[in-house]
């Protein structure tokens, strides 16, 4: 029987029984599109997690902490739920840091394809406001070197440059908090940025101290809402306040943190390498990336969970199918045998039309997964996304819409064969005589 | 040339084995026309069975054109069913939602002849039938003896040397039964295929060149006719 024969007459026999197929093939459609809608919002997800770590850690960028365990700690590592963790005496708790000191930082510095470090400055601001207004905001302060700077996008201004002091850059968001219509309406205007010393956070006697800062570009839209630049000088004055001790980021404490940029990406694992032989601590965007990605293959796991339960129980239904399509085409198959139709020849029609149900459940299933994705996507548009356009909840690779395919194909396959191997057992003198 | 030598087939019903075949020796030269007559249980059927692959012996050996057929694989089998014989059966078998030629074209789907061709050749054998104005018919929309015309140019399709018939007639009325004998008789002169016959009728078997008797799964008389005449 040739390929185009085996599927012309699959075709006819599912047509003959037009509900029952219908049904069966509805039953994997429901799985399918459970299947695709929910990887494609994990994928959704993902992509947009990926893409504002990539924004927070450049590619071109190792992260280098005094502690080389400190960025060992990985997902595991918080003991929530597992035994508590043995502790050696010689060993400093994992969340806790010493600053580095000077040698080590010269020998980051002298490290091959290192182009320049910065100290990542901690940084804690009690609230902002626009200057001769009264209403104070939440904010994140971020201090950045010029380059990590430039890699955001602005809606209106120019970036800091290594020259600028008490010079900011705003978030998007702050335009309407501030009652500003237009983003270039905030340039030039002066913002209040308030510090709390940190002896606040334990309830001990603290300070507060207002600096002065121009605002001289807006960001867009992202994730960092609260978020405002400064220039990393700026960050080291306001740090020092905010931890009461003026010798932070001098030569008597050194920061514990570094921000190493490289010549190129391509060295980041050959230079968090050697900065772990040197006996510190490193971590690259890719390292971060690959995290997130092991957490969201489980997430997806997890989610595809539901589809594949729905696709086993449709399996059921294509078994269930085929078993009561032998019992009508008992006596044809004794007649396709007595003409000729070997054994092999049976089952493979029988395969056949459980992979062409597999094969439309699967396909309409990923179309309808693909339409409910983009109603979602308009649908979240429109309301509670609307300043992220460029982020889809639901995306849809091709090789997500393959793959559900091919899954569905293959798991009603599977269910065909047990019928397929009955039918091809029949005895055709039985069959030719069955009523 | 058929033979078959000491051939059994037993049957287990129930824990009972029944001895269907009981030591069968037979040839069959090519042309030839042979009925097989006997009571219902005396294993007609059976023996058409085993000659047509549908079912192998027990025991013994059957042998067609030098072909073993007791070794042969399923593969083999269904190949020679494909090609060597075409079997009519009394209630004709036609797949009810088929036209009359897709029914015609069936044997030729597993011998993975084209869609054009087959429609050719099925429409060919539709002509030697005398069929030419049912090709669109539905068997629902035949009458008992069309319906068995089909049936022939079912078997007749794939151009096989052997005609295996199980109560062609059983199922019509006289006439059309008279038709339907005349068909394969002369299928049997014109083109030299062996016609194997079962029927309970004597006045079909009379048709026959040989005719052998059977009664509990052995042949206990043969009349050749050819030679009592």
């Amino acid at each position: 029987m040739s390929l185009l024969d085996l599927l012309r007459t699959a075709f006819s026999n599912l047509r003959r029984r037009k509900l029952r197929s219908f049904l069966t093939i509805f039953a994997v459609v429901i799985g399918a599109s459970l299947v695709s809608l929910l990887v494609s919002l994990g994928i959704g997800a993902q992509q947009f997690l990926t893409a504002q770590i990539k924004a927070m850690m450049p590619p071109d960028v190792v992260t280098v902490a005094s502690d080389p365990n400190r960025f060992e700690i990985g997902v595991g590592g918080i003991g929530f739920g597992g035994n508590p963790q043995e502790v050696s005496d010689d060993e400093d708790s994992p969340l806790s840091l010493e600053p580095l000191t000077l040698q080590d930082i010269e020998a980051v510095r002298a490290l091959e394809h290192v182009e320049r470090i910065d100290p990542r400055v901690t940084l804690r601001a009690e609230s902002v406001k626009l200057q001769g207004s009264d209403k104070s905001f939440r904010t994140s302060l971020r201090a950045m070197p010029q380059y990590q700077v430039e890699s955001t996008d602005l809606v209106a201004g120019r970036y800091l440059t290594e020259q600028s002091r008490w010079e900011c850059i705003i978030a998007n968001q702050y335009l309407d908090s501030f009652g500003l219509e237009q983003p270039e309406d905030a340039l030039g205007r002066d913002v209040i940025i308030r510090v709390r010393q940190w002896s606040s956070f334990i309830g001990l006697p603290s300070e507060t101290k207002d600096y002065n800062f121009e605002i001289v570009g807006v960001t867009e839209k992202t994730l960092r809402s609260t978020q405002i630049i400064i220039s990393i000088e700026d960050g080291k004055e306001l740090s020092r306040f905010w931890a009461d001790n003026p010798d932070w980021y001098t030569d008597d404490i050194p920061p514990a943190i570094l921000q190493v940029k490289l010549e190129d990406s391509q060295y980041a694992d050959q230079v968090a390498q050697a900065v772990e032989d040197l006996g510190l601590g490193a971590i690259t965007s890719k390292e971060v990336l690959g995290l997130i990605g092991t957490i969201f293959i489980i997430i997806q796991a997890v989610l595809s969970a539901f589809g594949l339960i729905a696709l086993g129980v449709a399996s059921l239904g294509v078994i269930n199918t085929l078993i009561m399509a032998i019992y009508e085409r008992t006596r044809e198959i004794g007649v396709m045998k007595a003409v000729g139709a070997s054994r092999s020849t049976i089952r493979l029609l029988f395969t056949t039309e459980g992979m062409i149900i597999g094969f439309l459940g699967g396909a309409i299933g990923v179309g309808i997964g693909y339409a409910l994705g983009l109603a979602i996507n308009r649908i979240s548009h429109a309301t509670f996304l609307k300043d992220f356009q460029t982020f889809n909840i639901s995306a849809f690779p091709w090789w997500l819409m393959v793959g559900v395919i091919a899954l569905s194909t293959i798991i009603a396959l599977a269910a065909a064969l047990y019928p397929a191997h009955r039918a091809s057992r029949l005895d055709p003198i039985e069959a030719l005589r069955y009523e | 040339m058929i033979e078959l030598h000491d051939v059994w087939r037993l049957y287990r019903m129930g824990g009972e084995s029944i001895n269907a075949l009981a030591g069968i020796d037979l040839k069959v030269s090519q042309g030839e026309f042979v009925a097989i007559v006997g009571p219902s249980g005396s294993g007609k059927s059976t023996l058409l069975n085993i000659i047509g692959g549908l079912d192998a012996p027990t025991m013994g050996r059957i042998e067609v054109d030098g072909q073993d057929l007791s070794k042969a694989s399923d593969r083999e089998l269904s190949l020679y069913r494909n090609k060597k014989v075409g079997f009519i059966f009394q209630t004709f078998n036609l797949q009810p939602t088929y036209t009359a030629l897709e029914n015609v074209s069936l044997p030729l789907v597993f011998a993975k002849v084209p869609l054009w061709r087959r429609k050719r050749i099925a429409r060919e054998v539709m002509e030697t039938v005398e069929l030419s104005d049912r090709l669109r018919h539905k068997p629902n929309q035949l009458s008992g003896g069309e319906r068995q015309r089909v049936a022939i140019a079912r078997a007749l399709v794939n151009d096989p040397k052997i005609l295996l018939a199980d109560e062609p007639t059983g199922n019509l009325d006289s006439k059309s039964g008279e038709q339907i004998m005349e068909l394969l008789t002369r299928m049997n002169k014109e083109r030299g295929i062996i016609l194997l016959l079962v029927t309970h009728d004597l006045k079909t078997a009379g048709y026959a060149d040989r005719m052998l008797r059977m009664l509990d799964g052995q042949i206990a008389e043969a009349v050749d006719r050819r030679q009592a005449l």
